[in-house]
């Protein structure tokens, strides 16, 4: 297996350097010094400073992480109920909640958005807010983090909990110690799908926003009219630096080895 | 289906049987109170804020719209669906499922033996080099495809270096072309790959590839006939989550795509909008709705038989 | 007399509206209001057979007569012909429209004369935007929106948008005599023009050195490969109309058979069809492209050698518009904002800072002189009389969209 290491590892490489291309070309052209990002006119740090004068893309930046935040939190957590549960439970009903993950992702955006939209209209007189925004990215989130979380709960040996339950740990002290470790990876995977997802939406945000819920996707669009400003350059740069430093830091300080210890309780009982 | 499924204890999609299901009282017990408690409060979710606006849209795909654009439910029917399946929308159908289909081999192709080299070789790094595959994707979608466009145009980064090297003499058309396209879209699904794949690929124990590289000898042996087997479930998601978005997919055709690169989803948008015709945009969205998900159903249905039979 | 008559009829629509967004109707009330509104008023049947039950319990409702005399009073001032002191404004304004399609300091200028708070919001495009804000039928709670000339009839017939309250705009006076009537609203009586432009071809004078005169140049098959369409299905039929000596906003699918055989054949030369013609020609994925003539402007520095004419064949002129959706919350605010932007040193502001003439006479002399000189941006005002503008075409717009659908596929 040694032997293979090098070609895997030299392939990581390469996909590491295709995912990372634009980033670098994107970060690059933050410090274009012209108001379009398509054509390089020389280096400049205009743009950084700038972005701080710029209330609207603040306020957009504000906006897009609240909704990602709340869209986040809520479809991770029902999300990933919904996993584990059709993961491990055969009840009543099952076949068609596998059904019911899979339609919001086979859904197109735009009949979801529009549905959305005349939903909450006709029932609450809605017409958009950012409250509503987070609702429709919760919903299409969900599924995706359900889907992750199975992946990986469907094959859990559910004697490991058994086995937790016999040496005397209540129902909830075996989900807590024994369930909820297996499928952290998933779960945590699942999260990231989902504010990758939320962060990016542009059509279901577009019918659901109203009055003052600009998001950034929106805000980008928007500017298409009159070129998109190496601005949005800048901001997608301080996006990727501060979520970089965070990520050095939390490495430093070993948040990532928690994860190690409870992977290593999977292993352990199959030894 | 569910009618059948709850007496004897099937495989589902994942993997095993579920033994604790058919074990005692007190499983089964558990069972159902672990549905309400797992599975209810997402079911309800979905239930009020996908189901019901989906109901709503479908009465919608039925009815006809007056000149201005009205939508009007007096004569329900099906003459929308009737229209939609006009054969000058094929092609257009055709390059979704071209796109989609080519995509998510690209991706779990790509995406496995990173899954795999992040699990078996990243050490204590793991979780770092998983974030490191999702961080290009809390950029914006634009930017990161308007950088996509600064690699592949004509006198781009691409061609400058295919060119300085001397491999081409002339600048290749990448831009606005299926290949733009596809590798737009393979960038953009690919963490839905790898993640899935990784969560599965790591939960493998080791162990059973050492004992089966013990029977089998050869690595790829071990591979082929217990690690992929056993992957399958991450596999399947893997699938799952990178072909239901592409099928859907238009903005990046949009893009990255050219004048003969229109996918199905890019006609509902249109009719939609700037057509102002909702109930025939609705009956086409369901037809794509329809046509992906029977699809799928019928993919997991065959992989399931061809793991578990 | 008739302005009369209709500013009561908006006093109680307002009254309605406000009474709506307060929440204080019933559902029967509401879908009631549903029903005489809207794009999805005709949804209001389901609506009303899923809530049947509700609506049989008896829930009367005050807030219209409480809420009436209020909003009566404040719009009152609407109802007198001539102008009067300046009523009022709301403290808020919700503004929709492009992003940086307004002068850098239009907007605090604004909030610094008439102390009121604007929130601008920017739409995706103009399409989403024009669906968002038909999606309740009054203008999903914003006070001002910028559609495109076009889309205004049906937004009237729909009453999607209120009259505006000329009263309060002054400066409509402003404007130059070929935006005092317009076709598309005669008499300005709902809308008010912002900007204007034609479509043209433009290209790139670096890589095709013939003066081009003729729309046959975007079917040439010399740029094969290298040519952009507008991702706009009416422009598009246009320009086929304008080869064939055809009526643009014709209505004979003899006719648009004709022009759809004749963008079919133009296909395969195609770069794409997409409404970035900036994008495209500053990265020179192409060299000749289907533009407005407000974007040409904006390639100036990107494409030092770029060029634009209006075919000889004739061509398209365009506006985009300021309206005030019948569900506007702060309607006095609207129209202020609306006369402010029509104001001539606003407007000249406005023009030179996103390079689009505005159709304000009395702003020409605020408005820098390259821009003036610049027969793209500003071309002979006698030639914008042989131009033609898009009509709304109601139900025969199918007939294009259909079409267009089978082509682009």
């Amino acid at each position: 297996m040694k032997s293979s290491n090098r070609w895997l590892t030299a392939f990581a490489v390469a996909i590491y350097a295709f995912l990372f291309a634009p980033i670098v070309v994107l970060i690059i052209f933050s410090f274009n010094n012209s108001r379009r990002t398509f054509v390089w006119r020389g280096f400049t740090l205009d743009w950084y400073p700038r972005l701080f004068e710029n209330a609207d893309l603040l306020d957009a930046l504000r906006i897009t992480m609240e909704v990602a935040a709340v869209a986040v939190i809520a479809s991770t957590i029902l999300g990933s109920l919904l996993g584990l549960g059709l993961a491990r439970l055969r009840f009543r009903g099952s076949g068609a909640t596998e059904t019911l993950l899979l339609l919001p992702m086979v859904t197109p955006e735009i009949i979801m958005g529009i549905s959305l939209l005349i939903f909450f209209f006709q029932l609450f007189g809605a017409v958009g807010s950012v409250g509503q925004i987070s609702i429709a990215h919760i919903t299409f989130c969900i599924s995706y983090v359900a889907v992750t979380v199975r992946a990986r709960a469907s094959g859990m040996d559910p004697r490991l909990e058994e086995a937790a339950r016999d040496l005397g740990a209540s129902a909830w002290g075996a989900f807590r110690h024994v369930t909820v470790p297996l499928i952290l990876p998933a779960v945590l995977a699942g999260a990231m799908l989902a504010f990758a997802l939320s962060f990016d939406d542009l059509v279901v945000t577009a019918f659901n926003s109203g009055v003052g819920s600009t998001t950034l996707p929106i805000y980008i669009y928007s500017s298409i009219k009159f070129g998109v400003t190496p601005q949005i350059n800048a901001i997608s740069t301080l996006i990727v630096a501060v979520v970089s430093i965070a990520l050095f830091i939390a490495w430093r300080l070993g948040a990532f080895r928690q994860e190690q210890t409870s992977l290593a309780i999977e292993d352990a009982p199959a030894a | 289906m569910a009618s059948t499924t709850t007496t004897a204890p099937r495989p589902v999609a994942g993997g095993e049987p579920l033994l604790v299901v058919s074990r005692s009282w007190r499983s089964r017990v558990a069972a159902r109170l672990g549905a309400v408690v797992l599975v209810a409060p997402g079911v309800l979710w979905l239930t009020a804020f996908f189901l019901v606006p989906l109901a709503i849209i479908f009465v919608v795909s039925l009815g006809t719209k007056d000149a201005a654009g009205h939508i009007v439910l007096d004569h329900l029917g099906l003459q929308n669906y009737a229209q939609a399946t006009r054969p000058e929308y094929l092609p257009a159908f055709a390059n979704s499922l071209r796109y989609a289909l080519i995509t998510t081999i690209l991706s779990i192709a790509i995406g496995y033996p990173i899954a795999y080299w992040i699990s078996r070789y990243g050490g204590r790094h793991k979780i770092l080099l998983l974030i490191l595959v999702m961080l290009p994707f809390w950029t914006s979608y634009l930017i990161r495809t308007y950088a996509w466009m600064i690699i592949l145009r004509d006198n781009g980064v691409l061609n400058g270096i295919l060119q300085g090297t001397g491999l081409t003499s002339e600048p290749l058309i990448l831009l606005n072309t299926d290949v733009s396209v596809i590798l737009g879209m393979t960038y953009g699904f690919l963490p839905f790959a790898i993640l899935p794949l990784f969560v599965s690929i790591d939960r493998l124990d080791e162990h059973l590839v050492q004992a089966a590289r013990d029977l089998y000898a050869s690595g790829r042996g071990a591979f082929l006939h217990v690690t992929l087997p056993l992957t399958m479930p991450g596999v399947i998601a893997a699938a799952l989550l990178t072909f239901i978005p592409a099928i859907g997919d238009y903005v990046t055709p949009d893009l990255l795509g050219g004048a003969q690169t229109t996918t199905a989803a890019k006609i509902v948008q249109v009719l939609f909008t700037s057509g102002r015709d909702w109930p025939y945009g609705s009956a086409l969205g369901f037809i794509l709705m329809i046509v992906t998900l029977g699809g799928t159903l019928l993919a997991l249905r065959f992989l399931r038989r061809e793991l578990f039979a | 007399m008739n302005e009369r008559h209709d500013g009561s009829g908006i006093d109680l629509d307002r009254a309605l509206i406000q009474a709506l967004v307060d929440r204080r109707l019933s559902r029967r009330q509401l879908l009631e209001a549903i029903a005489t509104v809207g794009p999805v008023a005709a949804l209001a049947p389901i609506l009303a057979a899923c809530a049947g039950a509700a609506t049989a319990s008896p829930s009367p409702s005050t807030a219209v007569p409480s809420t009436a005399p209020s909003v009566g009073a404040a719009a009152s001032p609407s109802a007198s012909p001539e102008p009067t002191p300046v009523p009022t404004p709301e403290g808020e304004l919700n503004v929709y429209n492009w992003d940086a399609y307004i002068g850098e300091k239009t907007q605090a200028e604004f909030e610094a004369k008439y102390k009121v708070k604007v929130h601008y919001t920017k739409f995706p495009d103009a399409e989403t935007a024009l669906a968002k804000i038909r999606s309740d039928g009054k203008g999903a709670g914003f006070d001002v929106f910028y559609p495109t000339s076009v889309d205004v009839p049906a937004l009237v017939a729909d009453k999607v948008i209120q009259p505006l309250n000329l009263g309060l705009i002054p400066n409509a006076t402003n404007l130059g005599a070929q935006w005092q009537n317009p076709g598309y609203d005669p008499g300005n009586v709902n809308s008010m023009p912002y900007m204007w432009w034609t479509t043209g071809i433009c290209w790139d004078g670096d890589k095709i050195k013939d003066d081009l005169t003729s729309w046959e140049s975007l079917w040439n098959p010399a740029y094969k490969g290298k040519i952009l369409m507008l991702d706009d299905i009416r422009e598009a039929f246009a320009v086929a109309a304008f080869r064939l000596k055809l009526d643009p906003n014709t209505k004979s699918e003899a006719d648009l058979d004709k022009m759809v055989a004749l963008l079919e054949e133009q296909k395969p030369l195609l770069r794409d069809y997409d409404t970035d013609d900036i994008g495209f020609m500053t990265s020179k994925s192409v060299v000749i492209a289907h533009a407005w003539s407000g974007d040409v402007y904006q390639m100036y520095d990107d494409v030092p050698n770029v060029k634009y004419v209006i075919p000889e064949e004739g061509a398209v002129r365009g506006s985009d518009t300021m309206v005030v959706p019948s569900g506007a919350p702060h309607p006095i605010a609207a129209n202020l904002w609306i006369d402010f932007n029509l104001d001539a040193k606003v407007s000249a502001a406005n023009t030179n800072f996103i390079g689009y003439m505005g159709p304000n006479a009395a702003a020409m002399e605020f408005i820098k002189k390259e821009i003036l000189e610049d027969p793209t941006v500003n071309p002979d005002i006698a030639l914008l009389d042989k131009l033609v503008e898009l009509l709304d075409l109601g139900a025969d717009l199918d007939k294009y969209t259909q079409r267009w659908n089978a082509l682009k596929a």
